[in-house]
């Protein structure tokens, strides 16, 4: 029994950092007062472009790990461009964003596919980037496998978890964020460049989906295809609502999830008498209960978010 | 603004003419012209490439007719029904709808198109008189996969991430189960389904679960399986037997899968282009299966002397032959196989 849910946990904390990636930079975008449901979207070129360059590079076989770096680098660099594009939809032209998230989505997730028919072809999987053992820490019993036998960006992924509750509640940016998302007209009368802060928010949301895309093609499944990302980014976009818009929250939110799914794998290879179809959706009916019951409770909620801000008109 | 609108009609009208005009003269010529509708693309090393690889192979093997291919992939079946009245419309003889989720709108094409061919599968439905079905017994696949994974198996834990539980996955996934308890009954066999055909990670999520749990052998069926054999080229240890030969070529598969067997559709489509020039337009149910060339199945070159004993060789035949002898008999329990119990 030890096994078995040493075996879950093992699996929770790699499995979980893509939605923990793609939910923080959402978080940013939300702080900001902008939601982004083309996460999904640039989550898919995050995927593409991040399993392109190593796969360029060794056209499916051993590569330099400096091109999985690489691949990293471009999904966030893409990422970043994707936030701009949508902070100059959403910002500067003021369109509604959930509307403009919708269309985000499907270009993200259709050039992603064109794209890699046009570059690469059909499915194609990369050695990707390995798994590290933590010397001495990765041998203890129990708490080695379940937190020191990941790869990189998994450590990366969970370590920038303290960084962003920096960013966003000790520095001077992270207050502006806070206040461009929670009262846009205050912070402009402050002297805070509302559409400034909101574009930088919207460029790091977008470079972190990027990276959360990359590591499910470098990192996870090691392969490419155009439905690669299967409604994660969605996913990414609840568990901000789930875990309150606090890093820590989500981390919460993005590792019940994963258990869930993990859960689920177990119950249904247990030879469990449960139907499968029930096991499958049991991660998704538990955002939905955990977000119907924390649905009153939103004192964190950005109270500007989704509202276009334009300081002339007086709202 | 008006001229604009008159060009514009105009410029309609003479494509609409051209267009009318090229299907026209193609009908006339005695080209048999045949569509296919994917969910997928051609090349995804599963479902839908097995089909196109089947027409094109069965195009190659028909020189002396005159064939006409197209395909339109990416196809969701809210926006199947479109695509498919525009291949009407350019004198397509069969339509290829290559998945049990398009029968609604091939039903419907059907009626309103009597005279031209609709093929969906997997079904083992009878359809109308103008709608041919198919339907892959994969049982004998997952059967064979079954002996080898339950003969290989050194730690005696198999696992097997499948799609959904219906269709010809239910049937393929059934027979392996089958196939491990008339080797290895002691085998314990870790069955997972992912819910969807083509989510690679959640495949490759399971796969790793598995891997977690023992399982030194594992299988897949439909795209989704590329996902679990990425997962399963990480382990040092454990192997793969494929349901799709297009896994022999990829790396992972090259270093991992034992053997793989395939649908065959060219005999299909073979069989279907001869049936529609010789006046049957459909109703009928077309079965693949090993007696009728429905299937194939390949040992990977590179680790058959390490991992395919002659005894494992010999059996394997020998029940190949079986199913070729008897091809309704065999495995007629396949639906009986309960996950539960295992």
């Amino acid at each position: 029994m030890l096994d078995i849910l040493t075996n879950m946990l093992a699996m929770c904390i790699p499995f979980s950092v893509a939605l923990l990636l793609a939910s923080i930079g959402e978080m940013f975008n939300q702080r900001a007062g902008v939601f982004n449901l083309g996460c999904e979207g640039v989550m898919a070129m995050g995927a593409f472009i991040g399993m392109l360059i190593p796969f360029a590079a060794g056209g499916g076989g051993a590569v330099s790990q400096w091109y999985n770096f690489f691949g990293f680098v471009a999904a966030a660099a893409l990422g970043a461009v994707f936030g701009i594009i949508f902070a100059v939809i959403t910002v500067t032209f003021r369109a509604p964003q959930g509307i403009a998230g919708i269309g985000l989505q499907m270009f993200g997730v259709g050039t992603a596919g064109t794209l890699f028919r046009h570059f690469v072809g059909g499915t194609q999987s990369i050695p990707g980037i390995p798994d590290i053992d933590i010397p001495l820490l990765s041998k203890i019993p129990f708490f080695g496998d379940v937190l020191f036998s990941h790869n990189a960006m998994a450590y990366l992924a969970y370590l920038f978890i303290p960084v962003a509750m920096y960013i966003l509640f000790k520095t001077p940016w992270g207050l502006k964020v806070r206040a461009a998302g929670t009262n846009p007209r205050a912070a402009d009368s402050m002297g805070i460049n509302v559409t400034r802060t909101r574009y930088e928010a919207l460029m790091l949301g977008g470079a972190l989906a990027g990276l959360a895309g990359a590591y499910l093609s470098i990192a996870q499944a090691k392969m490419f295809s155009d439905t690669l990302i299967s409604g994660r980014g969605f996913i990414a976009v609840a568990l901000v609502y789930f875990g309150h818009w606090h890093p820590l929250q989500i981390m919460g939110g993005a590792l019940l999830f994963t258990f869930a799914q993990t859960f689920q794998t177990i119950i249904q290879s247990m030879g469990i008498s449960f139907p499968y179809e029930l096991a499958v959706m049991l991660p998704y009916v538990l955002v939905i209960v955990v977000l119907s019951f924390t649905s009153k409770d939103q004192t964190m909620a950005p109270s500007s978010l989704g509202k276009p801000f334009n300081r002339e008109i007086r709202t | 603004m008006k001229r604009l609108l008159v060009i514009a009609i105009m410029l309609i009208a003479a494509f609409s003419l051209c267009a009318s005009g090229s299907s026209e003269s193609a009908a006339d010529d005695g080209t048999f012209k045949i569509a296919l509708i994917i969910e997928n693309t051609i090349d995804d090393k599963g479902w839908c490439q097995s089909m196109h690889d089947g027409i094109t192979e069965a195009i190659a093997a028909m020189p002396d007719k005159k064939i006409e291919y197209s395909y339109s992939e990416k196809m969701l079946p809210v926006d199947a029904g479109s695509i498919a009245r525009q291949y009407v419309a350019d004198g397509y003889d069969l339509i290829i709808a290559h998945g049990a989720q398009y029968k609604n709108f091939v039903l419907e094409m059907a009626e309103e198109y009597p005279d031209v061919s609709f093929a969906f599968g997997t079904s083992s439905e009878i359809g109308p008189a103008n709608v041919f079905t198919y339907m892959p017994e994969s049982e004998e696949t997952g059967y064979i996969n079954g002996l080898i994974a339950g003969t290989v198996t050194k730690d005696n834990i198999i696992g097997l991430v499948g799609p959904v539980d219906s269709g010809d996955a239910a049937r393929y996934n059934r027979g392996y189960v089958l196939g491990i308890q008339a080797v290895n009954p002691d085998a314990k066999i870790l069955v997972a389904h992912t819910g969807s055909f083509s989510d690679y990670v959640k495949s490759s999520e399971v796969a790793t679960s598995q891997l977690s749990s023992g399982a030194d052998v594992l299988t897949g069926s439909s795209q989704q399986a590329i996902g679990a054999l990425r997962a399963t080229a990480e382990s040092p240890k454990a192997m793969w037997v494929g349901q799709d030969l297009a896994q022999l070529t990829t790396e992972e598969g090259k270093a991992k899968c034992i053997a793989a067997s395939s649908y065959n559709y060219a005999a299909v489509v073979i069989d279907l282009v001869n049936r529609i020039e010789s006046g049957v337009k459909g109703g009928e149910c077309i079965p693949m299966n090993f007696a009728n060339g429905g299937f194939i199945f390949e040992y990977n070159p590179a680790l058959e002397a390490e991992w395919v004993s002659p005894e494992l060789k010999e059996l394997v035949a020998s029940t190949i032959d079986s199913f070729k002898a008897d091809p309704d008999g065999t495995l007629a329990t396949w639906a009986d196989v309960d996950y539960s119990t295992l």
